[in-house]
C-alpha cells in the first residue's frame, strides 16, 4: 500500500481516480478548488473548469446517465446555482455513478454564508457522505462511487474546511481505469415531462427506501457505555480525542438518511444521547423523528450544547462533551491583547486597486456624484473595505446586475455595477441581457484580470471570449475598455461612459483590462524593477499609503512614504497616484513584462 | 498520550502553509500527524495561520492554551495567535519583522511592545531576524525554513520529526536557511 501526504481535497481526487472517474467538472470556490486542480493533471480522464456550477453539474449528470463514472465539485453556495438540476437528477437516477462534491465553509473564512448543504440531501432525497479527515475523505469517496453505481442514484459528498484543507499521510490504493459511457437514449426516464416525472417520483421513493436500508454499512459503533455520542464529519475527530472508551460513539459516514434499525441498536441500553455535528441539526432532527415514531423516550442533546454557528473547535466540542458527561471543565481565559486587524488586502500590483481609484474619480467627473455600487463575488469584493468603499452590496455570484436593477427601480439613482470577468461569465450574462431588455441606466464595470484569481489563478473564459464582443452581441450600445494603470485615460473613459448612461438612460459596459499580478509573477523570470520614493519631493501627504493602500508602501519618518522592498513588484501603479511625482521606477523590466500584463 | 501542538501565524504569501507542509512531511512514522490551513481570501495579504499537530491526535485544530510552539513569520501575526500557547511550557518564536496591514491610518506596536506583551503571558520568547538570514541563505522566501531551524534548536520538535528527512526534502537554499535558523536566535 502506498502512503501519500495529501490535503483533504487531494484525497478526494485520489479516491475518485481509484473509483474509476472518467468525467469531472467543477467551478472553483474555496474550500473545494484543489479537487479539480489535482484531477487536471490526469491525462486519461476528461476534466474541466466549467463556467458555473450548474453547467458543471449538468456535464457530470450527462456523463452519468450515459453510464460513465462522473464527479462534479463546487463550494457550498455553488450547489444553490446547480440546485435546479440537482433536485431533478434524483428523480431520474443515473446509469453509471455520479458523485456531487460540495465543500462547506463554517465560520465563513471565504464565503458569504455558512449554509449546511446536508439539507439538500434531505430535500432532494440524495444520500450524504461525510468524511472526518483526509483518510476518511479518500475512503468515503471510493465508497460513494461504488454506492452510486450500486443504487443507480447520485450521491452527495459533503465536507467542510477542516477536512478539505487538512493535510495528513493517507493510505491510498491503485488508480482504476476510467469508466466511460455509451450512447443511451431513454426519454421515458430522462425527459421529465409530467407523465415521466410522476412515474419517476414513485421510483425515486423506492430507491430512497433501498438507500436508507443500505447506508448502514458506512456507520460504525465504537466503545460502550450508558451515554451515546453520535457524530458526523469533523465532529468525530474532536470527540475521538476528548472521550475515553466508556462512552458509546456512533460514527456516521453517511449522515443523510439515518437507518432506523441501526439507530435503535445504537440507543439500546443508553440513558442519554449527544449529537455532535457542525452547523445545522441535520442528524439531530432525523434522530428525534425516529425516536418519536418508535416511542423511545430518550433525552437527546444537540444544538442546545453544540453551537449552530461557526466551525467546531476543541473548546466548543469540549464544553458540550463535559456538560453531557458531567465532567469538570477548565475554562480557558483568553489573554486580552489589543492587536491591529489584518483583513485580506488587494496584492501589490493588483489592477483592481487602480480600477477603484479610477472609477471613483471618473464617475464624479462624469457628473455622477451619488450612486449605488452594486458589487459581486471575487477578489474585488475587498473593495468593500476602506479606503475604497465601492461595494455597497454583494450577496452571490452575478448579483451586481440584478440588484442594480432593483435599486434603480426603487430609487431612480443610477447605479454602478462592478463585476469580475469570471463572475461575468458565471452568472452575469443573464443580468446584462435583462439590463438591455428592460433599459436599465447602469454603468457596468467589468474588472477583467484574465483569471479566476481568488481561488488561486484558475482559468477564466475571458481568455477565450472577448467581453466587449459579448456585450455588443447582447445589444449594449456603449462598450469601451481601459487599462486601469493609466489613470488619466481611464478617468476619461469612465466619465464618458457615465455621461452617456445619464443622457441615454441605457446600460454601458466598460472593461478594465489588466492581468492579475500574481498570475504575471508566476509567469515571469528575472529581476523586477522597484519603486523608489524621492524624499525631497514626497510631502508626506499620505495618499499612497492611506488612500491607495498598496501593501508595499509603508510610513517612514515625517509621514513620508517608504517602499517595502520585499513586497514591491515594480508594477508602477502608484506612480500616477502620487500628486507630487515623487515615485519612479528603478531597474529594467524583464522580457515580456508588458505583454503579460496586457495580453 | 504524547502530543505536539504547533500554531504558525503569518501574512498571506509568506510561506505559512509551506512551513506546515515541511514539518508534517518529516514526522516520524510512529506518530500520527495533521495540519490544518486557511486558504482562499486569506491568502490576499491577510492574517493566515496553520495548525500542526503530531502524536496521539485526530482533530485538526490546536486547543487554546496548549501549543508547545507559537511561531510568528511576522511579529504581529505571532502575537495574534498567542492565545494558543501553553502558558507553562509554550515557546514563542518570532521573526522580528512587522508588516503594516494595508488599511488606512493604522497604528502599529513595536517589536519591544510585542515582546513585553508576550512575556506577560509565557516565559520563553525566542527572537530571530529571519528575513536577514533568509537573504544570506540566498532567498528572501526562505524565512519559513529559517524558523523551522530555530524550532529544531529549541523545544521538543526533534522528538517528533526526523531532521534528515526534513533536510532532504529541501533544496540547497532552504537547507542553508534551516542551518542558519538553528544557530542565530536569541532567547529572551
Amino acid at each position: 500500500m502506498e502512503r501519500l501526504l495529501l490535503l483533504g481535497n487531494e484525497s478526494i481526487a485520489r479516491g475518485a481516480l481509484e473509483a474509476g472517474v472518467a468525467v469531472a467538472a467543477g467551478y472553483p470556490g474555496t474550500p473545494s478548488t484543489e479537487v479539480i486542480e489535482t484531477l487536471l493533471k490526469e491525462r486519461d480522464r476528461y476534466v474541466e473548469w466549467s463556467v458555473n456550477e450548474k453547467v458543471a453539474f449538468e456535464t457530470a449528470y450527462g456523463a452519468a446517465i450515459s453510464g460513465a463514472y462522473s464527479l462534479v465539485t463546487m463550494k457550498h453556495v455553488g450547489l444553490n446555482v446547480a440546485s435546479d438540476a440537482l433536485i431533478s437528477s434524483s428523480y431520474t437516477g443515473v446509469e453509471g455513478a455520479m458523485v456531487i462534491f460540495s465543500a462547506g465553509d463554517p465560520s465563513m473564512w471565504s464565503s458569504q454564508n455558512e449554509q449546511d448543504n446536508r439539507y439538500y440531501g434531505l430535500m432532494a432525497l440524495i444520500p450524504v457522505f461525510e468524511p472526518f479527515d483526509p483518510q476518511s475523505a479518500h475512503d468515503l469517496t471510493v465508497k460513494a462511487f461504488e454506492f452510486s453505481a450500486k443504487v443507480k442514484h447520485p450521491v452527495l459528498l459533503v465536507s467542510n474546511t477542516r477536512v478539505n484543507h487538512s493535510r495528513t499521510w493517507v493510505n491510498v490504493g491503485v488508480k482504476k481505469a476510467p469508466v466511460w459511457g455509451k450512447l443511451n437514449k431513454k426519454p421515458q426516464v430522462y425527459s421529465l415531462v409530467p407523465s415521466v416525472a410522476r412515474a419517476n417520483r414513485e421510483k425515486q421513493l423506492k430507491r430512497w427506501e433501498l438507500i436508507t436500508e443500505e447506508v448502514k454499512e458506512f456507520n460504525v459503533i465504537e466503545g460502550d457505555g450508558k451515554k451515546l455520542i453520535i457524530t458526523a464529519g469533523v465532529g468525530y475527530a474532536y470527540v475521538k480525542e476528548l472521550v475515553e472508551d466508556n462512552v458509546r460513539i456512533l460514527r456516521l459516514g453517511v449522515s443523510v438518511p439515518l437507518n432506523k434499525e441501526q439507530i435503535l441498536k445504537a440507543v439500546d441500553g443508553v440513558d442519554e444521547v449527544l449529537v455532535v455535528e457542525e452547523l445545522e441539526p441535520i442528524v439531530e432532527t432525523q434522530l428525534k423523528n425516529i425516536l418519536f415514531d418508535e416511542d423511545v423516550r430518550l433525552k437527546v442533546h444537540g444544538k442546545d450544547y453544540v453551537p449552530r454557528t461557526g466551525e467546531l473547535t476543541f473548546e466548543k466540542v469540549g464544553r458540550a462533551v463535559a456538560k453531557f458527561l458531567g465532567l469538570q471543565l477548565l475554562e480557558f481565559k483568553e489573554p486580552e491583547i489589543k492587536i491591529p486587524d489584518r483583513p485580506p488586502a488587494l496584492c501589490p500590483g493588483c489592477p483592481h486597486r487602480s480600477s477603484f481609484i479610477d472609477l471613483k474619480r471618473g464617475i464624479v467627473k462624469g457628473g455622477l456624484n451619488v450612486t449605488f455600487f452594486s458589487g459581486d463575488i471575487g477578489c474585488y469584493s475587498l473593495g468593500v473595505l476602506p479606503p475604497f468603499n465601492v461595494q455597497d452590496s454583494l450577496i452571490e455570484m452575478g448579483s451586481s446586475l440584478g440588484i442594480a436593477n432593483g435599486v434603480f427601480r426603487a430609487t431612480n439613482t443610477i447605479p454602478v455595477a462592478v463585476i469580475g470577468d469570471s463572475t461575468f461569465f458565471h452568472n452575469g450574462l443573464s443580468g446584462l441581457a435583462n439590463a438591455v431588455y428592460n433599459n436599465l441606466p447602469v454603468l457596468i464595470v467589468v474588472l477583467d484580470n484574465r483569471v479566476t484569481a481568488m481561488t488561486g489563478q484558475n482559468p477564466s473564459p475571458s481568455r477565450e471570449i472577448e467581453i466587449e464582443e459579448v456585450a455588443k452581441g447582447l445589444g449594449v450600445e456603449f462598450v469601451k475598455w481601459f487599462d486601469p494603470f493609466d489613470l488619466k485615460k481611464s478617468i476619461d473613459v469612465i466619465s464618458e461612459a457615465t455621461k452617456w448612461v445619464k443622457e441615454k438612460r441605457k446600460p454601458a459596459v466598460i472593461v478594465a483590462k489588466r492581468a492579475c499580478a500574481l498570475d504575471v509573477l508566476d509567469k515571469i523570470n528575472g529581476d523586477l524593477p522597484i519603486a523608489v520614493v524621492d524624499e525631497k519631493k514626497c510631502t508626506g501627504c499620505s495618499i499612497c499609503y492611506d488612500f491607495f493602500t498598496c501593501p508595499a508602501i509603508t510610513v517612514g519618518d515625517n509621514k513620508k512614504a517608504v517602499i517595502d522592498t520585499s513586497l514591491c513588484i515594480g508594477c508602477g501603479a502608484c506612480i500616477p497616484v502620487c500628486p507630487h511625482n515623487a515615485i519612479t521606477l528603478k531597474g529594467e523590466t524583464p522580457k515580456g513584462w508588458d505583454e503579460l500584463w496586457l495580453s | 498520550m504524547v502530543k505536539l501542538n504547533i500554531v504558525i501565524g503569518g501574512v498571506g504569501g509568506q510561506g505559512v502553509i509551506t512551513m506546515g507542509k515541511m514539518l508534517i512531511r518529516a514526522v516520524k512514522p510512529c506518530y500520527r500527524a495533521i495540519s490544518s490551513e486557511t486558504h482562499g481570501l486569506a491568502q490576499r495579504g491577510g492574517g493566515v495561520n496553520v495548525h500542526v499537530r503530531m502524536g496521539d491526535v485526530y482533530a485538526p485544530l490546536v486547543p487554546l492554551g496548549t501549543a508547545d510552539y507559537v511561531v510568528g513569520l511576522e511579529a504581529i501575526e505571532g502575537l495574534r495567535n498567542i492565545k494558543y500557547a501553553s502558558s507553562t511550557s509554550g515557546i514563542f518564536i518570532m521573526n522580528t519583522k512587522i508588516q503594516r496591514p494595508a488599511i488606512p491610518k493604522v497604528s502599529l506596536p513595536t517589536i519591544d511592545d510585542i515582546i513585553r506583551l508576550v512575556k506577560e503571558y509565557i516565559k520563553t520568547v525566542v527572537v530571530i531576524d529571519a528575513e536577514d538570514l533568509a537573504l544570506k541563505a540566498g532567498n528572501l522566501k526562505a524565512v519559513n525554513s529559517v524558523l523551522v531551524g530555530t524550532m529544531l534548536s529549541v523545544g521538543k520538535l526533534r522528538d517528533f520529526v526526523d531532521e534528515s528527512v526534513l533536510l532532504n526534502s529541501l533544496n540547497e537554499v532552504n537547507r542553508k536557511a534551516v542551518y542558519l535558523g538553528m544557530d542565530n536566535y536569541s532567547v529572551l
